[in-house]
């Protein structure tokens, strides 16, 4: 008798801790981490996609010479917003950063355009379009266009999921006591169409 | 109590349903003719080789014909169709959607994150332009299709290489039929059989579950009494992502 009252005593601690986890947890007293590790993956994504098209824009440079080195403003403004845009240095903490982030959206635009102007003088060139190579690099640049919208698309709807948290019952509650630090994340300003790939017609 | 719950959930969902996206055709299995450009004869011969595919490789692809893109973009259309479907395996994202809109006269081939290897930008690229652009421009839509999803079925089944389908170029049929051709139909033929018969045993009249695990029952609703003639060999998508892999083209 007395062994089963001790027994029972002695598993209701761990039952009520796991009740208040539970309790908790349909709170969403997770939701907050849960939302910002998210956007943060979401994010690392989008700079992954934007390297990935600067590490593409040197062999295209030197591909488009090979055939139109006369169009040197053109190349020399991709090459200029390539190197600025990729001097910019990007730790974690820019997401947080509205000033820091402008910069970069801002450098990512002006590289946008100006490979933009050059896809758009490179149609003059006849042989330059039939190249083979041109065309892969060209596909591939429109492809990673394609990944860096819908990159921006997935951490645009990840910051407003992690955003709403932060001001919207209950997370506010947890976001005034336990998550004092976790400030609102910036996001894309322009509209998604402004960052569509370059139209190509061949 | 149980009211005030109610309302509770109905603002939840509300919040929820906030992103607002296109709407799409009722999925009708791996072919889905919403633009009414496929023959039911070419219907049947897609449905029969994208499922050899799969029952091969697991890899799926889809082939969808949309009446209009509503204003979206084909990438972005393509994209959300293509998770909201979750074409390809949910572990492996082998998923590939071929997606025509006659209207907008835009086509383009969307790659899971998984086969971007495979399929890569360039190649899918070189499959529009040379294997279904010109025959869209002639307004032979089945030809374009099947012959897009012969490459693509090539490619993914490692029977055909990159190189191969770069030197077809765009210089219309090649005169020889080439022998791979020839063995690759008969495989299919077969495959497809096969495949069919193991479908009607093992399954019964029940729906169609060998893709893996996608528990949502959203996309999947299409029941025997559609039009579509092929309904015994439909799939649903097995929970597949997409990162907007792939190319796409317009005529």
């Amino acid at each position: 008798m007395a062994f089963s009252a001790t027994f029972a005593r002695f598993i209701r601690i761990p039952i009520l801790a796991a009740m208040l986890g539970l309790l908790l947890s349909g709170c969403g007293v997770n939701n907050i981490p849960s939302h910002e590790e998210s956007a943060k993956a979401k994010w690392s994504d989008v700079q992954n996609q934007y390297q990935r098209r600067a590490d593409l824009i040197p062999n295209l440079i030197e591909t488009v010479k090979g055939f139109a080195a006369q169009e040197r403003t053109v190349l020399e403004a991709v090459t200029a917003a390539r190197a600025n845009a990729t001097s910019i240095k990007i730790s974690p903490e820019i997401i947080n950063d509205p000033e820091a982030f402008k910069k970069f959206q801002e450098a990512q635009a002006q590289l946008s355009g100006a490979l933009g102007r050059l896809i758009a003088v490179s149609e003059r060139y006849p042989e330059l379009k039939s190249n083979q190579n041109f065309l892969t690099l060209q596909s591939q640049l429109e492809g990673t266009e394609n990944r860096i919208a819908v990159a921006r698309r997935d951490y645009i709807e990840a910051v407003r999921v992690y955003n709403t948290e932060l001001r919207t019952f209950p997370g506010v509650i947890w976001a005034s006591t336990l998550y004092k630090s976790n400030k609102p994340m910036e996001t894309f300003t322009t509209a998604t169409d402004l960052s569509r790939p370059p139209q190509v017609r061949f | 109590m149980r009211r005030a719950l109610l309302v509770l959930a109905l603002l939840f969902g509300a919040s929820a349903a906030y992103a607002q996206t296109p709407t799409f055709p009722q999925q009708t299995g791996r072919v889905t003719d919403d633009a009414g450009i496929l023959d039911s004869a070419t219907r049947a011969a897609l449905v029969e080789k994208l499922a050899g595919l799969e029952a091969r490789n697991t890899d799926q692809l889809f082939v969808v014909t949309v009446k209009s893109l509503q204003g979206y973009a084909i990438e972005d259309y393509a994209n959300r169709m293509f998770r909201q479907w979750g074409i390809g395996q949910r572990d492996k994202n082998n998923g590939v959607l071929l997606l025509v809109a006659p209207s907008d006269r835009k086509v383009r081939i969307e790659v899971g994150y998984g086969l971007e290897g495979t399929l890569t930008d360039a190649i899918t690229k070189l499959i529009i332009e040379n294997a279904i652009i010109p025959r869209f421009k002639a307004n032979d839509f089945p030809g374009g299709i099947t012959r897009g999803v012969d490459n693509l079925v090539g490619l993914l089944l490692g029977e055909n290489s990159a190189q191969n389908i770069a030197a077809q170029k765009s210089a219309g049929e090649s005169k020889a039929i080439p022998v791979m051709a020839v063995f690759l139909t008969i495989w299919f033929l077969i495959a497809g059989w096969i495949f069919y018969m193991m479908h009607r045993r093992g399954l019964g009249g029940g729906g169609s579950n060998y893709s893996s695990g996608n528990h949502s029952s959203s996309s999947w609703s299409s029941s025997s009494s559609s039009s579509s003639s092929s309904s015994s060999s439909s799939s649903s998508g097995g929970g597949g992502s997409s990162g907007g892999g792939g190319s796409s083209g317009s005529w």
